[in-house]
């Protein structure tokens, strides 16, 4: 529906402050305003029936029952009408101009391209107010108030640290005004924006950034001799705003959350709706969640093609996304709402109401969109409730329209009326009686204010055929009506004794005697007079108003993961006995046949073939025939990872972290468990000769992403060398960035670990006193440090042996040991130094070929090496090979001879080692943690399949569930499709399918998302 | 001159003299376990080659013989026969080192491309090649990529002096990547979601239309101005040329059923074929095989079993659709040398051992249309077999010590071996 967008300029009267010149007399404005008999929803818990809400210039006097109006006050009547505190967006750039980036170059931009005295990377730039930039713009707002706002947080939707927002009123004129609060908010988000520099390119170095921007900030308000520095300078001003987080996925939240803790920070967050899959997590929070309402549209499910190809994942949310709000609001997660992505005020409230249909009350949805944005931003003494002495921001609506269907009719900015819909105060519902040119006609006006109803009785006289005999037969047409203030029009079909045609009367409503009257147009064209006279009410309808059927029920259909093969609830740890099965001890006594081992606790308590009682509660397995070995563990993965597996924007990334942005529903998480692998280790990528720290996880599907990090790990980072560091297959625009040789490779280490020294020294001069002002806090180099002092492993990428050579001479001289190289396809050539070095190898079965510095692979390397006394593993540096690395494990039987038991090593026990976490993984052995993995066969035969897999005691992998699932995920995604149909019959909108094509990381995935194409490695 | 030897195969120094061996010596292969290829096993077996073809084949222990009538006779108790395991669809030969570009010879410029030829560009000399047949995989279908109409490819051996003497099929058919029904969007490195492909009917109809143009210049017979492109196809429509679709969607498998029968082609053949399994009788029906996807890959979608691509081979084999399998993919040239543990893996998940073998040797062959001379041990085919350790399919006892190409034998070393070597001998000097 459209209606007209009327502005009366009655604002603008001066007020204190107002500097700018007038021209002509100042505009006039009466002193008071009284809105008289509305309903008055003055916060969400307190309503004033028939009320008044008294104000005076933007401030409001007073709202309540008995109002004391002083003379000289406009009175307006608003009877009927529901008053309600105008809405705040919290989350909008309207006003403000779109960022835009520099031209486009294919060379990589390494330093900021931003002039001037301000941070060194362009992401960062808290310099940035809304206020220096905010226009009204007429148009913007418009689409927000015919939504109920009346107030916005506005800011430059840009760049990690994004500056500041104001907060602005959403008024037509006199900008000044308008800018309520011009420093509201301080924004954040883990996107780059428009930023062209090369760092960060992913979203842990986003996360490295942020950190480093506030060590750099609190270090800059107390140093007394650094360099001026615009930006750090505007930090340090705002630090005290309320602060804006902005996700774009559930995880996020967490991974923000994690940097506020680290600062003691409070962060609010900007969800992305998908809040309630980490809803474990999110649980009992103070901080607010601002909430999108864009729920996701149905897809168009009618070509079964088409259908069958939607993920699980993406029907499960489409089901649970409306539901979002309920689910924060049962767990005590304080939100609001955003209207971002809205674009029609129908869409609007029609999502509101999918809220309110999922569990929340109409009050919650009220507080989410006025009194808990007002506590968030800390202006809720200003805004956000119609109590005494606020603000005058206010909407008018012609009912309830948490409840139903209402009209927007006018919106009140800071005092400022502005008109959207005149509306009529006259009760028109009752039974009349219209008297047209003589003719009675008996009208009925039903339906509600909004939308009103009409039914007119005629008489039509009609002769029976057969019998001759007159016939009256009464019909009752219906009538269009409409109301616009004191006018109401009528409209009828009649085909009756009289007339034959369309009856339109237009009249004057007189509600004080009941009567309507006015000129009518009849169907021979002719025009006279017309009235009606009221009756009486109308007849009480059974409650036609639709009633709002609540369903909380569906919450329960959320799965963890929520998508295929996820669990209704995560299983608990078992006690368990395996009983008769061939158990690779990977220990001194070797294989054990028909040997028990017994789970407790989520360790291994018993391992051997003499007495032991079975547990209480335990369950027996009979693994006769079949062979129980410890978890495969995986020295070398990037599943898991979201947004980015390198930091490749500089040469040292040592910063980052994989831990930041590990991610927990990967389907090859589940994948790899029925591959038998319960660890990895996911390293960074190899774009880079220093790269980011590793994440030391278990296999947990189901659980949350800290949950899936083992604690108390010890500490990686990968490092690399040769092709990929020095960008030798990236084009030939990519020649910029240091090292383009092996040669620079050598100096990228020097240079970062002497940096390193340098910033001890000063570090431990300003302890021990000697220096009065603290150095700035490098988090490169404390992480280079680590590894200085041993604190720190490093898993190396490496391919041929000069550089492998190289970097032991490097570590050598700084006293430091490379714990593994991993790849290492040369190992063969130069095991022996690496012995003398110390290093251990995690190597590929046999890849080669894919690149000049693989030629001389050889899938006897892994055998050669241990014959050396190195700690070989085999890993996979691929996700699908990561489901079967008892195979590649095997093909060191083939290649060069090794032993089954010594081959089954290659993919438990020695990755265990070069991980360091040998002492609680990687044998079976009592008091090691039970990551156990049952095999149909001996494991290294092509013809095993995993039965069960075991991480902590815990069946998350079950041969038998597995097919059960599958047969679940079939039936959830039938069940939510013929929903879908139904809702596609209705014709609610919906959307083509898209298919997102699973992104796998490998070690030379540049930028946020995988690639589907051949990769180096 | 005859040279009766009798050799004892246990080590593959047998192989260092055979290689200069002459071709058309007389070879008897007594007492191993033979995978004929067919299905069928012998568990002791006598195979006797002459002028490089099998000229008997029977139980041992059943059998006699006379030792002066063959001039090599090998014992092979307790190793295993396979007939040449056989990489269809392959760029081996075609290419050397993936990342460097000037190795790279299997995409050639054009949209339609029938007429370009794989033979010519194979290079016997591939170091890749001399670690693929060192498993059991002694030829391969130099196939080229790219394009709506790749090209033509050839079935080569992977041993011989030249691309002449290393062809076993040459121009074997054509290959044509059906359009996707789905779309992608985006550039490498930020992928936009894929989508229906808008464009998917008109590709399709573009496509359709190219053959049409080609059967009827095949209708023609005679023809003044010759085509190349033309000139190529036509042996697909009444010759014995096979066209391999590469095709993975329910809708591209239909369409392509579809446009196979309308065009009356002799041997339409789906590549890839993920969705095949969707397709119940109607490809049997309409006797189109497949050269299904590699076994190692993940599933296509977050949602499917698992293990799908495992089981895709025991789901065709229950459909009695004829099918091969086949390593497309990352990395393949390399990874050609682990088709023996992808039919491995395929038993594990449904396919008997025999099976499993089939599909990696006859059926493979079947499908490109030389089962009359190869693809199986059995009378009057062609000598190229391997003998291995022990079970071939399986990681652990895959050791290849020796190996027939039409009767010659080919070495069983490589430079890895070499290298292997070599380094072993730095660290044995060390000790001393």
């Amino acid at each position: 529906m459209k209606f007209l967008f009327l502005v009366l300029l009655i604002s603008a009267l001066p007020v204190f402050g107002q500097v700018s010149p007038q021209n002509g007399v100042s505009d006039s404005k009466a002193q008071f305003y009284a809105l008289k008999n509305a309903t008055i929803v003055v916060s969400p818990t307190k309503t004033i029936n028939n009320g008044t809400l008294l104000i005076q210039d933007d401030q409001i006097v007073d709202a309540g029952t008995f109002v004391i109006i002083p003379d000289g006050a406009v009175m307006i009547d608003c009877k009927g009408t529901v008053i309600m505190p105008a809405f705040i967006e919290t989350n909008t750039a309207v006003g403000l101009p779109k960022p835009t980036a520099s031209g486009f170059s294919m060379r990589p931009q390494l330093e900021s391209s931003k002039k001037g005295a301000y941070y060194w990377n362009e992401a960062v730039h808290p310099e940035v107010n809304a206020s220096n930039l905010y226009d009204i713009d007429v148009k913007a707002n418009e689409a927000l108030i015919k939504m109920g706002f009346g107030l916005a947080i506005t800011h430059v939707q840009d760049g990690l640290v994004q500056g500041t927002g104001s907060m602005i009123s959403l008024g037509t004129n006199n900008t000044h005004k308008q800018l309520v609060h011009p420093y509201a908010a301080q924004f954040y988000s883990f996107e780059k924006g428009i930023s062209k520099q090369t760092y960060p390119s992913s979203q842990m170095g986003s996360i490295a950034l942020l950190r480093q921007s506030f060590y750099d900030m609190q270090w800059y308000a107390n140093a007394k001799n650094a360099e001026f520095n615009i930006s750090l300078d505007e930090m340090n001003k705002q630090i005290q705003l309320p602060f804006i987080f902005k996700t774009t996925d559930k995880w996020e939240i967490l991974r923000a959350k994690k940097i506020a803790d680290e600062f003691g920070y409070q962060f609010n967050f900007i969800g992305s709706g998908n809040e309630y899959m980490a809803i474990r997590e999110l649980k009992n929070w103070s901080n607010f969640v601002i909430l999108p309402i864009n729920f996701p549209e149905a897809y168009d499910v009618k070509d079964p093609y088409v259908a069958r190809q939607i993920p699980l994942s993406d029907l499960k949310h489409w089901e649970l996304a409306a539901s979002n709000p309920h689910i924060m609001k049962v767990n005590n997660v304080p939100f609001c709402f955003t209207s971002d992505g809205q674009k029609t005020p129908e869409g609007f409230w029609k999502n509101i109401r999918k809220t309110i249909e999922r569990g929340l009350t109409p009050e919650d949805a009220l507080a989410a969109l006025t009194l808990n944005p007002a506590k968030l931003l800390k202006v809720d003494n200003e805004f956000g409730t119609l109590e005494k002495g606020k603000k005058a921001s206010f909407a008018i609506y012609s009912t309830d329209p948490f409840k139903s269907d209402a009209k927007l009719l006018e919106m009140w900015t800071l005092g400022d009326q502005q008109i959207l819909q005149a509306f009529s105060v006259h009760d028109v519902l009752g039974k009349y009686n219209v008297n047209i040119d003589g003719l009675i006609y008996p009208l009925e006006i039903s339906g509600t204010p909004n939308r009103l109803e009409g039914k007119v009785q005629t008489i039509k006289t009609n002769r029976d055929e057969k019998t001759q005999a007159l016939k009256k037969d009464t019909l009752t047409p219906k009538v269009a009506i409409q109301l616009v203030g004191d006018d109401i029009t009528l409209q009828f079909n009649l085909a009756d004794d009289h007339f034959k045609g369309s009856v339109n009367l237009h009249g004057k409503v007189r509600s004080k005697f009941g009567i309507f009257e006015g000129d009518a147009m009849l169907p021979n064209g002719k025009w006279t007079t017309w009235s009606a006279i009221r009756n009486s009410d109308a007849d009480k309808k059974e409650d036609e108003a639709k009633k709002t059927v609540v369903d909380t029920l569906i919450c329960s259909r959320l799965w963890f993961p929520n998508m295929a093969y996820g669990f209704d609830a995560v299983p608990d740890d078992e006690t368990i006995v395996y009983r008769n099965a061939t158990v690779w001890t990977n220990e001194d006594q070797g294989n054990l046949k028909d040997a028990t081992v017994i789970v407790q606790n989520g360790k291994i308590t018993y391992v051997g073939k003499g007495n032991f009682s079975i547990p209480p509660g335990a369950t027996v397995i009979d693994a006769k025939g079949k062979h129980l070995t410890s978890g495969i563990i995986d020295e070398h993965s990037h599943i898991a990872i979201a947004k980015g597996v390198n930091e490749g924007g500089q040469a040292i990334s040592a910063e980052v972290s994989i831990a930041d942005v590990v991610t927990a529903d990967d389907i090859n998480i589940y994948r790899q468990l029925a591959g038998g692998v319960t660890a990895a280790q996911l390293l960074h990528g190899s774009a880079n000769p220093i790269g980011g720290q590793s994440a030391l996880i278990k296999l947990k599907w189901g659980s949350t992403p800290s949950q899936m990090v083992i604690p108390n790990a010890p500490k990686f980072i990968k490092c690399a060398l040769g092709e990929n560091v020095k960008q030798a297959n990236w084009g030939d625009y990519n020649t910029v960035r240091f090292p383009q040789t092996r040669m620079g490779v050598e100096q990228v280490f020097y240079d970062g670990f002497e940096r390193a020294k340098i910033y001890e020294q000063e570090m431990k001069a300003f302890t021990d006193g000697k220096q009065t002002t603290a150095p700035r806090k490098d988090l490169e180099l404390e992480v280079l440090l680590e590894i200085l002092k041993s604190q720190r492993f490093i898993t190396c990428h490496s391919y041929v042996q000069s550089e492998i050579n190289m970097l032991m001479h490097v570590a050598d001289s700084m006293g430091f040991t490379i714990n593994t190289f991993t790849h290492i396809l040369e190992g063969y050539k130069l095991a022996d130094k690496m012995k003398t070095h110390g290093a251990g190898g995690s190597t590929f079965s046999d890849w080669w070929a894919y690149k000049f510095e693989v030629n001389d692979a050889i899938p006897y390397n892994a055998k050669m090496m241990a014959d050396q006394g190195l700690v070989v593993a085999i890993n996979s540096d691929d996700a699908e090979m990561g489901r079967r690395l008892n195979q590649e494990a095997a093909k060191s039987v083939k290649y060069g001879g090794m032993s089954e038991i010594e081959a089954w090593k290659l993919v438990t026990l020695n990755p265990a080692k070069l991980l360091h976490l040998d002492d609680r993984m990687g044998s079976i052995k009592e008091g090691k943690d039970a990551d156990l993995v049952l095999w149909t066969d001996n494991p290294l035969s092509s013809q095993a399949k995993v039965e069960m897999t075991v991480i902590d005691g815990v069946v998350l992998f079950d041969s038998k569930r597995d097919y059960q699932m599958r047969a679940a995920n079939q039936e959830e995604k039938a069940r939510i499709i013929s929903k879908m149909l139904e809702s596609n019959d209705k014709g609610e909108p919906s959307k083509p399918f898209a298919k997102r094509k699973a992104k796998h990381f490998h070690c030379d995935t540049l930028g946020e998302e995988g690639t589907e194409e051949e990769n180096h490695h | 001159m005859r040279t009766i030897k009798f050799i004892i195969a246990t080590t593959v120094l047998v192989l260092s003299f055979t290689v200069k061996a002459q071709s058309n010596q007389s070879i008897l292969l007594l007492n191993g376990y033979l995978h004929v290829g067919n299905g069928e096993v012998i568990e002791s077996a006598l195979i006797g080659i002459r002028e490089g073809k099998i000229a008997q084949v029977s139980n041992s222990l059943a059998t006699t013989y006379k030792r002066e009538e063959w001039d090599t006779i090998i014992d092979l108790m307790g190793k295993h026969i396979y007939p040449s395991f056989i990489a269809p669809n392959s760029t081996l030969g075609l290419t050397e080192i993936d990342a460097v570009r000037a190795t790279r010879d299997f995409d050639e410029v054009g949209q339609y491309n029938p007429h370009i030829r794989s033979q010519i560009a194979f290079n016997v000399e591939s170091k890749v090649i001399s670690t693929v047949r060192t498993n059991g995989v002694l030829m391969a279908q130099a196939t080229p990529r790219g394009g709506d109409i790749s090209g033509t490819s050839s079935v080569m051996a992977l041993h011989g002096w030249n691309w002449e003497d290393a062809t076993i099929l040459k121009d074997d058919g054509i290959h044509v990547n059906w359009p996707s029904s789905l779309e992608g969007g985006g550039w490498w490195a930020e992928p936009a979601p894929k989508k229906r492909n808008e464009k998917y009917e008109s590709q399709k109809k573009e496509l359709a239309q190219f053959f049409a143009m080609a059967k009827a210049y095949a209708q023609t017979g005679k023809v003044e101005k010759k085509d190349l492109r033309l000139e190529a196809m036509m042996e697909c429509f009444k010759g014995t040329k096979r066209v391999y679709f590469h095709a993975d969607e329910i809708q591209q498998l239909l369409d392509v059923i579809d446009l196979a029968k309308a065009m009356e082609l002799s041997f339409p053949v789906i590549v890839g074929g993920y969705d095949a399994h969707l397709l119940g009788k109607r490809l049997s029906d309409a006797k189109i095989p497949v050269m299904l996807m590699r076994v190692h890959s993940l599933p296509e979608n977050e949602d499917d079993a698992i293990d799908l691509p495992y089981r895709l081979p025991a789901l065709l084999q229950e459909m009695g659709v004829l099918f091969c399998l086949q390593n497309q993919g990352d990395m393949e040239t390399m990874n050609a040398r682990n088709l023996p543990f992808q039919a491995g893996t395929a038993m594990a998940y449904g396919l008997s051992e025999e099976q499993a073998v089939r599909s990696i040797s006859l059926s493979a062959c079947e499908i490109m249309g030389f089962d009359k001379n190869y693809g199986s041990i059995e009378v009057g085919k062609s000598a190229t077999l391997f003998v291995s350790e022990g079970n071939a399919l399986d990681m652990r006892t895959n050791n290849i010590v020796l190996g027939l190409i039409n009767g010659v034998f080919i070495p069983t070393g490589n430079f890895q071996k070499d290298l292997y070597e070599k380094y072993s001998q730095k660290y044995l000097q060390q000790k001393k």
